[in-house]
C-alpha cells in the first residue's frame, strides 16, 4: 500500500505521520502559509509604495526620511 | 631521571628510573595533573546535544534539549538538503499559538530592506531554511526552559542565488517550560544535515 501521508522524525525515529499528526500539520500548514502571504502582501506592498515614491520625485534619502 | 610531558610539564618517570620510585613518581604525576585540571577555565558554550536528520523528513523533534542546566541555548542547523526552497517553522513541544517575531530580510538581487511580522501566529516562520543545496539556520533561544516567555532571535541566510538574508526577534506568549523544539518544512522535506544544541553557561 502507497504511503500517503509525509514522514516526521522524533530524535533519531523516522515515522510516517498518524492520521492525527498528519491533520494537525494540514491546520498548521494552512496557519503559517496565510501567515506568510500576509507578510510577503506587506512587503509587496512596500516595495510598490518605495517605488511610486521614487517616480514622485523623493530621493532615496528623502524617502528614508519618512 | 624524570622527564615531563610535552604539553603541560607533567612530571613522568623514564624506563631507567628505579621501580621502587614508581609510586612517587605517580603522586608528583597526579598532583601535576590535579593542579592542571583545578586550574581550566568552564566553556562559557557547551554543546547539549547534536541531532542528524534523517531522509526525506518533514519535520524534525529534538528532544532533551533544555533543562535547567542553562537558561540560554543557541540552536544551528547546516548540511543537508531540502527537496525545494523552504522555510523551517520553528515550535517548541506542542504549542501551535502565541508566536510573535518581527524582523527583516533583504534579497541579493535589490537593495530593499523589507519588513516581516506575525503575530500570535501558529509558529516562528521561517526561523531556518532548506534549499536543494543546503540547509541554514541559526538562532538562540532565551529561557525555553523557564516558566516564562521564552524569546528568539533568528537568522538564516539562503544559498538560491536570487535569495536573501534575513533576521528576525520575537517571543513565545506563554510561559510554559519546554524541553524539546521542533522543524516544519513549509513545503517539501529535509534531509541529511545536523542540528546542534549549545547552552550558555549560567555563571
Amino acid at each position: 500500500m502507497a504511503t500517503t501521508k509525509p514522514f516526521i522524525q522524533i530524535d533519531d525515529l523516522v515515522r510516517e505521520m498518524t492520521t492525527e499528526e498528519h491533520t494537525a500539520y494540514k491546520a498548521q500548514q494552512a496557519s503559517n502559509a496565510a501567515a506568510q502571504a500576509e507578510a510577503d502582501a506587506k512587503a509587496t506592498a512596500r516595495i510598490s509604495a518605495l517605488a511610486k515614491l521614487a517616480d514622485l520625485g523623493l530621493t532615496a534619502e528623502e524617502i528614508a526620511a519618512l | 631521571m624524570a622527564t615531563t610531558t610535552p604539553n603541560y610539564g607533567w612530571p613522568v618517570p623514564t624506563s631507567t628510573d628505579y621501580v621502587k620510585d614508581g609510586a612517587t613518581a605517580i603522586e608528583a604525576l597526579g598532583d601535576a595533573i590535579d593542579a592542571t585540571v583545578f586550574g581550566l577555565p568552564s566553556a562559557g558554550l557547551t554543546l547539549v546535544k547534536t541531532q542528524t536528520i534523517g531522509s526525506a523528513v518533514s519535520s524534525v523533534t529534538v528532544t532533551g534539549a533544555f533543562s535547567a542546566t542553562y537558561d540560554n541555548y543557541l540552536v544551528t542547523i547546516s548540511g543537508g538538503v531540502a527537496s525545494t526552497t523552504t522555510g523551517l517553522n520553528l515550535t517548541l513541544g506542542s504549542t501551535a499559538t502565541g508566536y510573535y517575531r518581527g524582523g527583516n530580510f533583504t534579497s541579493y538581487t535589490g537593495t530593499t530592506v523589507s519588513g516581516i511580522n506575525s503575530s500570535n501566529a501558529s509558529s516562528w516562520l521561517s526561523a531556518s531554511l532548506g534549499t536543494t543545496t543546503s540547509i541554514d539556520g541559526r538562532f538562540e533561544l532565551y529561557d525555553p526552559f523557564l516558566t516564562k516567555n521564552t524569546k528568539i532571535r533568528a537568522t538564516y541566510v539562503s544559498t538560491v542565488t536570487n535569495g536573501e538574508s534575513y533576521v528576525f526577534g520575537g517571543f513565545l506568549n506563554d510561559s510554559t517550560s519546554y524541553t524539546a523544539f521542533t522543524l516544519t518544512t513549509t513545503s517539501g522535506t529535509l534531509t541529511g544535515g545536523t542540528i546542534r544544541v549549545y547552552g550558555y553557561r549560567n555563571s
